[in-house]
C-alpha cells in the first residue's frame, strides 16, 4: 500500500505538468482547430527564462526565495505570453484564411525556429537550477514522505487549472471563447471580436505552458533546449485522450497519462512504461474515438 | 613514323615526371621520419583533436632535441578528420601520399572504423587513441593498435569494483543506448559469476525527467547499491530525486558520467559520495613521465589537456617511436615489433603492451568518488 501511495503521488506530479501543457494545446485547438506544434518550445522557453531569472540573475538570492519565486512566476508567464502572442501574429494570423495544412506547416516551422533559437541563445549543453533554490523538506502524506517541492508543484498546477476553469466559465471573455469554439462565424455575427478571442487564447495557453516549464525546471533541476519535444508530445497525447478542444478533458488526460506512466513502471516494467501507457491510451481511443470528454460535451456546458 | 614520335615523346615526358619523384624518394631516406597525426582538429570534438596535436608536438620536439629516431629527426604530418568519417578518408589518403609509415589517432570510433582499412591496405600502422568500440580490433587487422581501453574492459572493472567495495545486492539500471546496455549486460554477467546478487535490472528512458517511479521501484527491491551505466544527465537527475526521497543508497556509474555537469544537475549534496569508473583525468595520472609532459604542456599552452584521450595520443606517439627505433620505418615491420617485441613499455599512462588484436593489455580504469564540494576524487 505504501508503495502504491508513493507511486500515485509520483504520477500526480508528472501528470500535473502534462495537464498544464495540454491545456495550451486544447485551448488553441478548441478555438482555431489548429495544433500549435510550437507549444512544447514555449514550455522550454519558460524553463529557460526561469533559469535566467533565478540562476543567472540570482533573483531568489537577492530578494529571498518566496518573493523571488513570485516575481519569476509573474515575469515568466508575462514574457512567454508575449512570445505566444507574437507567434500568433507572425506565424498563424497571416494564414488564418488559407488552407489548414499551411497553418500546420507554419506551426512546425515555428517549433523548429524556436527550438534552435533557444539553442543559439543558451547553448546546447544542459543547464541546472540550483538544488538550493528551495528548501529540501518532505511532508507526510498518508504516512509517506513526499518532497515539499512536489506538493507545491502539484498544488500550483491545480490552482492554475481551477483559475482557468473559473475564467472560461464565469467571465464574459470566457463566454466569448466558448462561443468562438463552437462556431466562429456565428460568434462573429453575434458581435464577438473573434480576433481578440484568438489573441486571448494565445496569451493564456503560452503563459500556462511557460509556467509548466518553470515548474519542471524547479522540480527536476535540469533543462536543455529540446526538453519541450518529449513534453510536448506527451501533453499533446494527454489533450487527445481527454478529447481535444475540451479543457476539463486536458486536465483529466494529463493526470491520467502521468498516473499510467508511474503505475506502469511500478507494476510492470520500467523499460516498457511508455509502451504500456500508449497501449492503454489506444484502447481508450478505440472505445471512445473522440477522447474521454469530447468537445461536443463541452459545448453543452 | 608518326607513332614513333609519339612513343618517344611519351617516354620523354614519363622520364621527366619520374626523375623528381626518384630524387625525392632518395632524399626521404636522408630526411626526417614522417609520423602522421590524424585527429579532429576542427568540428565538434575540436578541443580533443587540438590537445592531441599539442601533446604529440611536445613529445616530438623532445625526441628531436635528444637525437630523434636513430639519428633522424621526426616530422609530424597533421591530417584533420573533423570528427567526420567522410573527411577522415580524405585525410587518411593525404597522410599516406605524404609518405608516413605510422599514424597516431584518432578519437571517434566511427571515424577510426572508416579509415582502418585504408591504412591497412597502404601498409601504414595506425595507433588509435580514443576509439573504444569493441568491433575495431575484431576485424583481424594486423596493423591496427590502440592505447585506449576497449568498452568491454569497463564492464569487467565496474563489476570488480562493486564487489571490492563490499556491495552484495546490486540494482542495475541502463538507458537502452547501445553503449549503456552493453555495459549493463557485461556487468550483469560478471555479477552472476562473482556472487553479487541482482536485485533489479531495467532500463529508463533518457529525456524523461521524472525518474521517481523507477527509484521507488528500485527502493522496493532493497539493493545496497545502484549501478547506473547510462549518461551524466540522467545520473544527475536520479541522484537528485533519490535524495529528495531521503534515500541514501550508494550509486556507481561508468565513464559516461565523468562530466562536471553531473554535479550541477544533481546539486552538490546529492552528488556527494557518487562513485564512477573512468580512465584517469590528465591531472590524476601518476608517474614521472606524465608529470613532465603535463608540466611542459602547462608552460606552452597555459592549461592542462581537457581529457585523458590526448595523453593517450602521446602514448601512441611513444610506442610508434619505440617501434621505429627497433624495426625501422617499414609499417608491417613496426607492427610486428609492437605485437611481439614491445613488452611493458613505460608509457605516460603506465606500462604498455599489445595483445594479438592490437588492444592494450592491462587496466586503464580508475575509481572516482564525488566529494562534498562536488569535486571528482581519485580513489
Amino acid at each position: 500500500m505504501d508503495f502504491f501511495i508513493q507511486q500515485f503521488c509520483n504520477g500526480l506530479t508528472t501528470g500535473g505538468i502534462y495537464a498544464l501543457i495540454a491545456l495550451g494545446y486544447t485551448m488553441v485547438y478548441g478555438v482555431m482547430k489548429l495544433i500549435n506544434f510550437a507549444h512544447g518550445e514555449l514550455f522550454t522557453l519558460g524553463a529557460f527564462l526561469g533559469y535566467l531569472l533565478l540562476v543567472t540573475l540570482g533573483l531568489a538570492g537577492a530578494v529571498g526565495p518566496a518573493l523571488g519565486l513570485a516575481l519569476s512566476i509573474v515575469t515568466v508567464s508575462g514574457l512567454v505570453a508575449a512570445a505566444g502572442h507574437l507567434l500568433e501574429r507572425v506565424a498563424y494570423r497571416p494564414l488564418r484564411n488559407s488552407d489548414r495544412l499551411a497553418a500546420v506547416v507554419s506551426a512546425l516551422g515555428a517549433s523548429i525556429f524556436l527550438q534552435n533559437a533557444i539553442m543559439i541563445v543558451w547553448g546546447s549543453q544542459y543547464r541546472a537550477y540550483s538544488a538550493r533554490l528551495l528548501p529540501a523538506v518532505s511532508l507526510d502524506v498518508l504516512g509517506q514522505p513526499i518532497p515539499l517541492i512536489r506538493i507545491l508543484v502539484f498544488a500550483a498546477a491545480a490552482a492554475l487549472m481551477l483559475l482557468l476553469w473559473l475564467f472560461i466559465n464565469r467571465t464574459r471573455t470566457g463566454l466569448a471563447i466558448r462561443a468562438a469554439a463552437i462556431d466562429q462565424g456565428a460568434a462573429r455575427l453575434m458581435g464577438i471580436d473573434v480576433s481578440r478571442v484568438i489573441a486571448v487564447v494565445f496569451v493564456i495557453g503560452p503563459a500556462l505552458g511557460g509556467l509548466a516549464g518553470l515548474m519542471a525546471g524547479l522540480l527536476y533541476g535540469q533543462i536543455n533546449f529540446n526538453m519541450g519535444q518529449l513534453y510536448g508530445l506527451k501533453a499533446f497525447t494527454a489533450a487527445i485522450i481527454g478529447g481535444i478542444g475540451n479543457i476539463q478533458g486536458a486536465m483529466i488526460g494529463g493526470l491520467l497519462l502521468g498516473l499510467l506512466e508511474s503505475l506502469g513502471a511500478a507494476y510492470v516494467s520500467v523499460a516498457w512504461k511508455d509502451a504500456i501507457t500508449f497501449v492503454v491510451l489506444i484502447m481508450i481511443l478505440v472505445v471512445r474515438p473522440t477522447g474521454l470528454l469530447p468537445e461536443r460535451v463541452a459545448e453543452k456546458l | 613514323m608518326r607513332r614513333t614520335i609519339y612513343l618517344t615523346l611519351a617516354a620523354a615526358i614519363g622520364a621527366a615526371l619520374a626523375a623528381p619523384w626518384g630524387a625525392a624518394a632518395a632524399l626521404a631516406q636522408e630526411g626526417p621520419v614522417k609520423i602522421g597525426l590524424m585527429g579532429p582538429i576542427t568540428g565538434q570534438w575540436a578541443s580533443e583533436g587540438q590537445d592531441m596535436l599539442n601533446v604529440v608536438q611536445i613529445l616530438a620536439d623532445e625526441l628531436n632535441a635528444s637525437g630523434g629516431i636513430n639519428g633522424r629527426k621526426v616530422e609530424i604530418v597533421v591530417g584533420d578528420d573533423g570528427g567526420n568519417p567522410k573527411t577522415a578518408t580524405l585525410a587518411a589518403q593525404r597522410l599516406i601520399s605524404e609518405g608516413v609509415s605510422a599514424v597516431v589517432g584518432t578519437y571517434g570510433s566511427s571515424v577510426t572504423a572508416a579509415v582502418q582499412d585504408i591504412y591497412d591496405e597502404a601498409g601504414v600502422v595506425q595507433v588509435a587513441t580514443g576509439s573504444t568500440s569493441i568491433a575495431l580490433s575484431e576485424k583481424g587487422l594486423k596493423l591496427f593498435f590502440r592505447t585506449c581501453p576497449r568498452d568491454d574492459e569497463q564492464g569487467r572493472f565496474l563489476a570488480a569494483t562493486v564487489k571490492d567495495l563490499g556491495f552484495k545486492r546490486a540494482a542495475i539500471v541502463h538507458d537502452n543506448t547501445s553503449y549503456a546496455k552493453g555495459l549493463a549486460d557485461e556487468t550483469r554477467a560478471i555479477f552472476r559469476d562473482s556472487g553479487v546478487e541482482e536485485a533489479f535490472f531495467d532500463a529508463i528512458t533518457p529525456g524523461d525527467r521524472d525518474y521517481t517511479a523507477t527509484i521507488t521501484k528500485i527502493r522496493a527491491a532493497d539493493p545496497d547499491v545502484i549501478v547506473f551505466t547510462g549518461y551524466y544527465p540522467e545520473a544527475g537527475l536520479i541522484l537528485r530525486q533519490k535524495r529528495e526521497m531521503n534515500w541514501d543508497v550508494p550509486m556507481i556509474g561508468g565513464d559516461a558520467t565523468n562530466n562536471v555537469a553531473l554535479v550541477e544537475g544533481a546539486g552538490e549534496e546529492a552528488a556527494a559520495g557518487y562513485y564512477f569508473v573512468s580512465p584517469p583525468g590528465p591531472g590524476d595520472i601518476k608517474g614521472e613521465k606524465a608529470r613532465r609532459l603535463l608540466e611542459a604542456f602547462r608552460i606552452r599552452y597555459d592549461a592542462l589537456p581537457s581529457s585523458v584521450w590526448a595523453v593517450l595520443a602521446g602514448d601512441a606517439f611513444g610506442v610508434i617511436a619505440e617501434g621505429m627505433k627497433a624495426a625501422g620505418t617499414d609499417g608491417p615491420a613496426i607492427a610486428e615489433y609492437l605485437h611481439s617485441g614491445l613488452q611493458g613499455y613505460e608509457g605516460l599512462t603506465g606500462p604498455i603492451s599489445f595483445n594479438e588484436k592490437g588492444d592494450r593489455i592491462g587496466d586503464v580504469y580508475s575509481l572516482y568518488q564525488v566529494d562534498a564540494a562536488g569535486r571528482f576524487v581519485l580513489k
